[in-house]
């Protein structure tokens, strides 16, 4: 074969680049549109429910009169229901990732509880909704309480954590793990000293992006009941409630009824008043800014922990 | 010259076959570790000599499907170290090891050394900085850390990170310690200090280490043991095996022939 | 010896091209040593200057050899048989190149002797038997080292014994004679330093042949006279 001459090459180099060239472009169209729609849905959001974007609408409960409504009972109701989600997922998630990848034996029912998590992910959450109806409602008795749904929510959001748990521990090279075993470490110090620590960043992320996908659900908790109107918040701890006068214990909150973001969403676009749909709009700005801000935090909080994890 | 004084045996492999699930990887390998000599073990890439190493430590065990017939015995109680009554924990708190790529955990630098001393329950924080401050210096990098000690372990060197390994293994006084490859990802200066730091460590401990290198070899090592295919092919002083190796296949990688 | 080809053919040239030109110098030096022999039974003393030409290629050569050695050794760190074939021919050269000097020697002392117009004749026969000996064991010495002939070897080794006790027979001979006519004194001496210089070939043979084995077998025989028994 001759060699080229440095003006074939040229054409050759001039021949791939116009391929770099098309294809970066390409790309930017693609990523372009997809950035146009977010941007239009959040700004049309914002310029509907820009007029009831103030103080009261986040200090009043839902009202029979739109102008006068407010997402109190739901935003405190989202945040309690996470809380209670995040508190049953991560730990029953992350253990049960660290056993899978740690401790237990790769054999064919290791492959098939595999197999079952990446299924449960897939797993349409109205199902979670009617299984949790069956167990935490009424076989377990916890009522239409925040606890059912954030353990209806947990359920939904166990497979991500266990995942992405799986995927933060893979991603520790194994002489991290030889290093420690090595100097006569038992699993459980490896685990705790190592692999955990490591693994943190990656498992916060899974948490946070499964938390931002249950705060948006809306059918598993209409499922379990959630009421759609209500004008009281839980019972804080140890400040007496209703007529009574006893104190409300630590955990009383737990088996409160409650509203959320997304049912208050839906009930309001429900409605035929056409007041309510600015309502809407605006609580769907401010879900929008509960689940940006909360993706936030998480990127902050990887990049202050990978920042000292290096190998 | 050497001395011709008898060396004790550390310790010894005997009968010793090892199956990663059914393919045999260590055929039936007899070898003598003696006391306070540095054992090489050479030998073309895949011939065993790192499965070997590493089943000195049990690192096997960390890992399903393997399997070993025979023996390692370790002296001088004549504990048998593949023996299913011994648990992997204790073999490797007596054998020290010391990896290709130096792994420093993501840790401070005093954190990593002082691990394997947490790890066997020592709280005590007078203790625990003597004995890092001991470990670092026999490992020749105490006068390079010892004002940063704070500091994460894997902002320092590749030769210093390896030379942090190694303090984080004699932190806890090993009996034997194991090298598999400990300079293959280091330039020559830091190859240098840490044969150096070989040859000053094998006053107080016995070493087995794995090179590619065998000029390494040759330079560390009082014995070598040539291995081919899953078999010790030779073993013997490194003096006699570099000058007048006994079989042919020895001869013929140690010169760089085909075989 | 290991006669399989190394991964790098580089380092098998260069290893053939060092064997090459030991066996190079060492037919020069036979070259020397046999025209001395010739110059010292003929009295052709022109003969001479070309001897002490030829020494100056086997200087030449000595150096160009043990700096084709240092090269190796830097480059290719030699081990097993290789590392004992360059240590050999570093010590082999230095026994040719010797060897050389003497029939260097040699030749000087028969111009000596014919220019003084003194005829050697009546010890030619046990001078010339000498010489043949001592040039027989340079031959098989390198012919040893060629084929890497450990046995060989130890026959050269054997052999140097017997020239040793030719040259002290020689040697008694012209005490003898020098005794009887204090005349021959002069001649006598350059006689005694030749015979003296083709025993010390004898001598060089012998290293060279100790080399080999050494190249061969790994074993270091010298000084040590059980070895070859």
């Amino acid at each position: 074969m001759q060699p080229m001459t440095t003006e074939q090459i040229r054409v050759l180099i001039a021949r791939g680049k116009m391929k770099d060239t098309i294809f970066q472009a390409l790309g930017i169209i693609c990523l372009a549109i997809g950035l146009l729609v977010i941007f239009l849905l959040v700004g049309d959001m914002l310029m509907r429910g820009l007029d009831r974007l103030n103080i009261e609408f986040f200090t009043e409960f839902a009202s029979r009169r739109a102008h006068q409504s407010g997402i109190l009972s739901a935003w405190v109701g989202t945040i309690l229901v996470m809380f209670v989600t995040a508190m049953a997922a991560v730990p029953l998630g992350v253990a049960a990732g660290i056993y899978l990848e740690e401790y237990a034996k790769r054999n064919w029912v290791t492959d098939i509880i595999e197999i079952n998590i990446t299924n449960l992910a897939a797993v349409p959450s109205i199902v979670y909704g009617l299984l949790a109806l069956g167990i935490f409602v009424y076989t377990f008795g916890f009522g239409q309480s925040i606890l059912s749904a954030g353990l209806t929510l947990a359920l939904l959001i166990l497979p991500i954590v266990i995942v992405s748990t799986r995927e933060a521990i893979r991603s520790i090279p194994a002489m991290i793990r030889e290093g420690s075993m090595a100097v006569g470490a038992t699993r459980w110090q490896t685990c705790r000293y190592h692999i955990i620590p490591y693994a943190m960043p990656g498992i916060l992320t899974g948490v946070i992006i499964g938390l931002a996908r249950a705060i948006g659900e809306t059918a598993p908790i209409i499922t379990i009941g959630a009421l759609t109107f209500i004008a009281f918040l839980p019972p804080v701890p140890f400040t007496a409630t209703g007529a009574d006068g006893v104190s409300a214990g630590l955990f009383d909150w737990v088996m409160s009824p409650f509203t959320v973001m997304s049912i208050q969403i839906f009930n309001w676009t429900s409605r035929p008043d056409p007041a309510f749909e600015i309502n809407a709009a605006a609580a769907g700005f401010v879900l929008m800014g509960m689940v940006l801000s909360m993706n936030a935090i998480a990127i902050y909080l990887r990049y202050r922990m990978r920042k000292n994890i290096k190998w | 010259m050497q001395t011709h004084d008898k060396p004790q045996l550390k310790a010894e492999a005997r009968n010793l076959n090892f199956y990663y699930g059914e393919a045999k990887a260590l055929k039936n390998i007899n070898m003598p570790i003696y006391d306070k000599k540095v054992t090489a073990l050479i030998g073309p890439s895949g011939c065993g000599k790192s499965t070997y190493l590493r089943s000195f430590n049990r690192m096997h065990d960390l890992y399903p499907g393997n399997r070993y017939e025979g023996e390692i015995r370790f002296f001088p109680d004549n504990t048998n170290l593949l023996s299913s009554d011994v648990d992997p924990i204790e073999v490797r708190m007596r054998v020290g090891m010391v990896f290709q790529k130096p792994n420093p955990f993501p840790k401070t630098i005093y954190e990593n050394v002082a691990y394997g001393l947490r790890v066997r329950g020592e709280k005590n924080k007078r203790v625990l900085d003597e004995k890092v401050e001991t470990a670092l210096r026999g490992a020749a990098i105490w006068e390079e850390v010892k004002d940063r000690l704070q500091e994460l372990a894997p902002n320092l060197s590749g030769g210093q990170q390896q030379r942090l390994c190694i303090a984080r293994a004699l932190a806890t006084d090993p009996e034997l310690l194991l090298f598999d490859e400990p300079t293959s990802a280091l330039d020559p200066i830091a190859t240098g200090a840490i044969e150096e730091l070989v040859h000053e460590l094998k006053k107080r401990v016995t070493i087995l280490i794995v090179t590619h290198n065998m000029q390494q070899a040759a330079r560390v090592s009082d014995y070598t043991a040539y291995m081919y295919l899953g078999e010790m092919i030779e073993f013997g002083k490194t003096d006699e095996i570099f000058i007048k190796p006994q079989d042919k296949r020895t001869e013929d990688y140690i010169t760089g022939r085909m075989g | 010896m290991n006669e399989s080809l190394h991964v790098s053919s580089q380092f098998d040239e260069d290893l053939g091209r060092l064997r090459t030109h030991v066996l190079q110098m060492g037919g020069l030096v036979e070259t020397q040593i046999s025209a001395a022999i010739d110059a010292y039974t003929t009295g052709e003393v022109a003969s001479v200057k070309t001897i002490v030409e030829t020494d100056r290629k086997v200087n030449d050569l000595e150096k160009a050899i043990d700096d084709d050695c240092a090269h190796i050794i830097a480059k290719r760190q030699p081990t097993a048989s290789d590392l004992r074939l360059v240590l050999g021919i570093s010590k082999i050269v230095t026994d040719l190149e010797r060897a050389g000097d003497e029939a260097k020697k040699i030749a000087k002392g028969v111009r000596r002797i014919y220019e003084a117009g003194h005829m050697p004749a009546q010890y030619g026969v046990g001078i010339r038997h000498l010489a043949e000996a001592a040039l027989t064991m340079v031959r098989q010495a390198l012919d040893a080292f060629a084929r890497l002939d450990g046995t060989l070897a130890v026959s050269v080794i054997r052999a140097d014994a017997d020239v040793d006790v030719e040259f002290k027979s020689i040697i008694r001979q012209l005490i003898t004679h020098m005794m009887e006519d204090p005349r021959t004194i002069t001649t006598s001496i350059d006689i005694i330093s030749i015979s003296r210089a083709i025993e010390r070939i004898g001598d060089h043979a012998k290293n060279i042949s100790e080399q080999v084995i050494f190249v061969v077998e790994g074993r270091d025989i010298r000084h040590n006279k059980e070895a070859i028994k």
